[in-house]
């Protein structure tokens, strides 16, 4: 097999034309010609003065244009009866508010993150599979971004890239669809959905940062009213519902999407693939009340009766 | 390492390399090129002969860092010759890899020329200061009065009107010019750059500068002709304390230059015909750049001198 060395690329061509150009130095360097010019270039008598092109008076002067969909309209007088000259307001400014919108940026937002992107985090090392996989995990990947000042609550996992998914997992999410969940059983892997409030996500959405500010960590919040119910149903693999019903659903799962569904105690990551959090805990191997001085590298932890109460599960 | 003969008509078989020879040797030998360069051609004979000497090389394969970046069928990693520095005589080491997205990526001249002109026009302040018609010496007082004389109202011979009167809205004081380009332009103006001056053949890599023999500065302006290298020189090494021998030759010598890896810069390399890096530097300088490509903290580096994000402020009633 003949090995290629030169190939038709845009970069090859040029670094082969450049072999027989003048050497590069500071005498013969151009300013790039296609360059956008972003300032506006006013040339000519009135270029440096005037109203600058906005008209002398009225309206144009003072950049007061009619909404859009207004039209000026010239009324005639009209002696036939028959003709009717119809004035509508534009549908926008009748109805300045959709109310189905309302408190849009109050609900919880989900950022979404792909199956896709998931396995290509797992397969360019950014994720290490065989440790279970939480916010936290991928929040330090630094390629999946969330900012819980805009109230967001976690992840979306999505079903893009779902036939290519082939890692086996144990993820937990903060909304998934059935057919992501297939997937992920598919591969024998284990997906929880689970929900925090505003403060264990910050601190989970940047742990350095949070670590450092010396807070305790957070108790974890029961969810609120309106979702409590999907946190509790095992179809959705809920943290709050029970383990027998969810195990259930799992093979229930499996029959409809026709896999088979593979047995985790002979699995030899047993350990790791069952491994979940308290509904109280934020961090894996942490628990709630303790602080983490990174400085001196050890972990404090509550003494007083009254904090351990307060922090209790 | 061992010495197989798979390895031996692999180093000469490789189409690549014989093109990169023969470029070279043509570059070297055109008149008009040795005209720009300023070398006579007796040297260029010289060096064309020792080009044929090789000298039994010292192999070893160097492992290229982040292999995924690129294709090696579309983009295969770019050779060069590692030569000696601790003679006059021209020996040819080995041949070694370099990343082809380091020294083979597309040479934007639109990069080198921004970088350039960011690193001339940065460090300029404009000291140009005109004066006010409040600092000009001499009388504030009204140089006629009001009425009565049939000549033009005016209260003071220093207003900005007047001949010699003070300036309005003239240059005033010490300006700086200070800027920074965008991060990613600084980084790719500097592959760019690297990739320009190796398609160039003006990028050498020696092995090291602690074997140069002599610290006799006509030495190394005759060890830098007979190399066949551009009379202005810019020699990288990984440190910042060189060799006692190259830095007292090159002490003297305006045109030929020492710089660590933490100085180089797309102006230095402009200014300078040849470039010659160290292996360590080379090893060095990929490392930094390969870093830069694929650190996924960008977000960080960009916003650096930018506002910090508040977020969305919910309305409270």
């Amino acid at each position: 097999m003949a090995t290629k060395t030169f190939t038709n690329t845009t970069a090859e061509n040029a670094l082969q034309m450049l072999r027989f150009l003048p050497r590069i130095s500071c005498e013969n360097l151009v300013k790039n010609p296609y360059a956008r010019n972003k300032k506006r270039k006013r040339v000519g008598k009135y270029g440096r003065r005037g109203r600058l092109g906005y008209g002398q008076k009225g309206m144009l002067q003072r950049q007061k244009y009619l909404p859009l969909g207004m039209e000026i309209q010239v009324v005639k007088t009209d002696p036939r009866p028959n003709k009717i000259i119809i004035r509508t307001t534009p549908w926008h400014i009748r109805h300045p508010r959709e109310w189905y919108y309302k408190g849009i940026l109050d609900r919880r937002q989900y950022p979404p993150l792909s199956l896709y992107e998931l396995q290509l985090l797992i397969d360019t090392g950014k994720i290490n599979p065989d440790e279970p996989i939480d916010l936290a995990t991928l929040c330090n990947t630094n390629c999946y971004h969330i900012n819980p000042l805009d109230k967001h609550y976690g992840i979306h996992l999505t079903d893009d890239g779902l036939d290519v998914f082939t890692a086996k997992i144990n993820i937990e999410v903060q909304h998934a669809k059935e057919q992501v969940i297939a997937a992920i059983e598919r591969n024998g892997g284990v997906i929880t959905t689970a929900f925090y409030d505003i403060k264990s996500v910050m601190a989970l959405a940047d742990p350095l940062k949070f670590f450092k500010s010396g807070e305790p960590i957070p108790r974890r919040l029961l969810p609120p009213p309106d979702c409590i119910e999907y946190y509790s149903n095992p179809k959705n693999r809920g943290y709050l519902a029970d383990p027998e019903k969810v195990a259930e659903e799992r093979f229930l799962l499996s029959q409809k999407y026709g896999y088979k569904l593979a047995d985790l105690k002979i699995d030899p990551l047993y350990k790791t693939l069952t491994l979940r959090k308290d509904p109280r805990q934020v961090f894996y191997g942490l628990e709630p009340g303790w602080v983490v001085n990174l400085k001196d590298k050890e972990i404090l932890k509550p003494s007083d009766k009254l904090l351990q109460e307060y922090y209790k599960s | 390492m061992n010495l197989t003969s798979k390895s031996v008509s692999r180093l000469f078989s490789s189409r690549l390399r014989l093109s990169a020879l023969r470029s070279a040797s043509e570059r070297h030998s055109s008149s008009s090129t040795a005209s720009t360069i300023g070398i006579s051609q007796s040297t260029l004979e010289e060096s064309k002969n020792v080009d044929s000497v090789l000298s039994v090389p010292t192999f070893f394969k160097r492992d290229l860092q982040n292999t995924e970046l690129f294709n090696k069928n579309i983009t295969p990693p770019r050779e060069a010759w590692l030569e000696n520095f601790d003679s006059l005589e021209r020996r040819k080491l080995n041949v070694i890899e370099l990343h082809p997205k380091v020294f083979g990526a597309f040479p934007r001249p639109d990069l080198i020329q921004l970088n350039h002109w960011w690193q001339t026009r940065y460090g300029q302040v404009d000291w140009l200061w005109f004066r006010t018609r409040a600092e000009l010496a001499g009388s504030q007082k009204k140089p006629w009065q009001q009425k009565g004389t049939g000549r033009a109202r005016h209260g003071s011979i220093t207003a900005p009107q007047w001949i010699h009167g003070g300036w309005s809205h003239g240059p005033r004081g010490p300006r700086s010019h200070f800027f920074m380009l965008p991060f990613f332009t600084r980084v790719r103006g500097l592959i760019a750059c690297l990739s320009a001056k190796f398609a160039q053949n003006d990028l050498k890599i020696v092995d090291t500068l602690e074997k140069f023999p002599s610290d006799d500065s006509k030495f190394l302006l005759e060890f830098v002709d007979k190399r066949g290298w551009g009379p202005s020189v810019l020699i990288v090494d990984k440190n910042d304390i060189f060799p006692r021998n190259i830095a007292l030759a090159s002490e003297d010598i305006n045109h030929i230059n020492l710089m660590p890896v933490y100085g180089l810069n797309v102006y230095s390399m402009l200014k300078h015909e040849t470039l010659v890096l160290t292996l360590a530097a080379v090893e060095e300088i990929e490392s930094k750049l390969l870093y830069q490509l694929t650190r996924n903290d960008l977000k960080e580096v960009i916003n650096k001198f930018k506002a910090p994000y508040i977020g969305h402020q919910p309305k409270v009633f």
